[in-house]
């Protein structure tokens, strides 16, 4: 029981580090491999803020600024070139160079900043809910998780720009043909993209720690998600996460890391060669 | 000149060049390490260049591959006591056998090079992760000591060198036969356009899947031999960072689809990283913006650009590979009607 609920919260967060490779994927056809430095970026900068003395709130939120920026940043520089491409040639190029720029960043922190690390202690360890014994950081992280969801939900339904970027996701095309200020929703989406990858940033945090070398690792887990969960659905990212989350907690706890991360792995070749489209493509 | 040896000359001008090195280097060790693992980069981005440059495929699994070879060869003659040299054999041939296989599943999946990139790299990775995980065979993070477990490259300085630079001069040697070869006029077509290629009746996937074998082959070849000569093998010498990335840069350093272009990409790669290496983690940064700088403002690589300010004195003679010398893909689909006549 213990075990499917870290592994819900687990997704939860991995749903929010992945939504954004998945958006910006739909809505630019590029890949971008430094997604998972950006969060790293967010936590160092949290945690930089709190070696400062600052407000624990006040740093979170900078340090989710921080990433979403970092993300927007990527996007006038490196991505620019990219995008005056088309087709497996925009892909390709935005491959290699979010791939430079991830090394360079993971160079940066490794070199910059060794030993900042971002560890958010909760006062208290567990609470009982329901008769279970439950981390409160889990919680926390859940409760983040969610509320974070249900401004996303809630922009992409409710504001005409959200309606822009799912318009931008179906058919580009269509949507500058229908007048969509393309490059608008785009600037927005990236700085979304970062900001969410900024909170989940935030739930390592909570759940254990999160260090400077941390990035490769993040870009790979929301690599596996949006392979499985279909390049351009948030339902099925989602989902994705939610599974792929339980079965993480679940594989650690009774085999151990390496064969984790090659089940997980495994999943995703396995989805790329029977639904090249993800498992939950059709999903509205 | 007859034309067999005017095509083989820049081969030969290479080989010839490379094995006064070490009587330039005076026998430090240190330096012949150095150039050492220059040929073992140059060995692997020949290959990735056929791979990537000539076929589409973007291998994101060089490592994986050597890492087959090396791990392959080190636990035959260890566990199974095979003879070395027929232990390096088998694990050039396993490691040539999955990338065959992978090549053979990306192109029947009609897979971009998106795809499989994304397949390749889940492939490394779970590859490392099961060499880090078989703790009891391949001692994890730990590595093996390799000393007395290969043909005996660790020992001998000289031995090592020139063994790598047979190999790779017998792999340059077999780019310039194959592209001075009909296969060389279909492997250009099909690297501009696979379905114009599948139309004017070459058979796209038997080329990409025979090229992404050999290719497979030489890295696991080069793969084994480093793990003889480096005395000593771990999970981490052989990942992306350390063996994919150096080879998409020399690769990209010295110009893709060239003769010379993975050579000269390494030798210069090799002088970058001597010069950043006592930085520590800063040989990661400067990976990254090299590899950023390079994609954007430098796509054609040295090589092209050298020869593109020599043209005009030398003769088309000293191209590397004939039909594959052009700068840009532009100007080789000019010049391939032609040139294939």
């Amino acid at each position: 029981m213990g075990v499917v609920l870290d592994g819900l919260v687990l997704g939860l967060q991995l749903a929010l580090l992945s939504v954004g490779i998945v958006f910006v994927y739909g809505l630019g056809g590029v890949l971008n491999l430094a997604h998972g430095q950006v969060a790293v970026l967010g936590g160092l900068a949290t945690a930089l803020m709190l070696q400062a003395r600052q407000h624990p709130v006040l740093s979170g939120v900078v340090g989710v600024l921080a990433a979403g920026l970092a993300a927007l940043l990527l996007d006038r520089s490196l991505l620019q070139a990219a995008y005056r491409r088309r087709g497996e040639e925009r892909l390709l190029l935005a491959l290699i160079l979010t791939l430079g720029a991830s090394f360079a960043l993971d160079g940066l922190f490794t070199l910059r900043f060794p030993n900042v690390a971002l560890s958010l202690r909760l006062t208290n360890p567990s609470v009982e809910v329901l008769g279970v014994t439950v981390r409160t950081a889990s919680l926390a992280v859940g409760a983040l998780s969610l509320a974070t969801f249900g401004l996303l939900l809630a922009f992409l339904k409710g504001t005409r720009l959200g309606k822009a970027v799912r318009c931008i996701i179906q058919n580009e095309a269509g949507a500058l043909l229908c007048g969509v200020d393309v490059e608008q929703a785009r600037t927005v989406t990236l700085f979304a993209s970062g900001a969410l990858a900024g909170v989940a940033a935030l739930g390592q945090g909570f759940f254990s720690y999160l260090g400077p070398d941390m990035g490769p690792e993040f870009t790979i887990l929301s690599l596996i998600v949006a392979v499985v969960g279909g390049v351009r659905s948030l339902a099925g990212t989602f989902l994705a996460s939610l599974l792929l989350g339980v079965v993480n907690a679940a594989l650690s706890y009774w085999v151990g890391t390496y064969l984790t991360w090659i089940a997980l792995l495994a999943v995703a070749v396995a989805t790329l060669l029977v639904r090249p489209e993800g498992l939950l493509a059709y999903w509205p | 000149m007859s034309p067999s040896v005017r095509k083989a000359l820049p081969v030969l001008a290479a080989a010839a060049v490379l094995s006064a090195v070490p009587a330039v280097l005076g026998g430090s060790p240190y330096q012949m390490r150095i150039a050492t693992l220059m040929l073992v980069l140059a060995s692997y981005a020949v290959a990735f260049n056929v791979l990537f440059g000539h076929t589409n495929q973007l291998f994101l699994c060089v490592g994986a591959l050597a890492s087959l070879g090396g791990y392959g060869s080190v636990l035959l003659v260890r566990d199974l006591h095979v003879f070395p040299l027929a232990a390096v054999g088998v694990a050039a041939v396993l490691s040539a056998g999955v990338g065959g296989f992978l090549s053979y599943v990306s192109v029947r999946r009609g897979f971009g090079v998106l795809f499989v990139g994304i397949v390749t790299l889940a492939v490394s990775l779970m590859l490392h992760n099961l060499l880090l995980g078989l703790r009891e065979v391949t001692n994890g993070e730990t590595g093996i000591v390799t000393r007395g477990l290969g043909v005996g490259l660790a020992e001998d300085p000289y031995r090592a060198y020139y063994t790598l630079l047979a190999v790779l001069v017998a792999s340059l040697w077999a780019y310039r036969w194959l592209f001075s070869s009909p296969h060389g006029v279909a492997l250009h077509a099909l690297s501009e356009d696979e379905v114009s290629a599948e139309l004017s009746g070459i058979d796209v996937t038997r080329y990409k899947v025979a090229c992404a074998t050999a290719s497979s082959g030489l890295v696991g070849l080069v793969g084994a031999l480093y793990a003889d000569l480096n005395g000593f093998i771990s999970p981490s010498v052989y990942t992306v960072g350390h063996v994919d990335i150096p080879v998409l840069i020399a690769l990209l350093l010295g110009g893709m689809r060239t003769l010379l272009g993975p050579l000269v990409g390494a030798v210069l790669f090799s002088a970058v990283d001597e010069l950043v290496r006592p930085f520590g983690q800063l040989t990661v940064l400067a990976y990254g913006v090299l590899l950023v700088v390079l994609f954007l403002v430098f796509r054609q690589g040295a090589v092209p650009l050298v020869q593109g300010a020599l043209s005009h004195r030398l003769r088309p003679a000293f191209r590397p590979a004939g039909l594959a010398g052009g700068a840009s893909r532009a100007e080789v689909g000019g010049g391939g009607p032609e040139a294939g006549r």
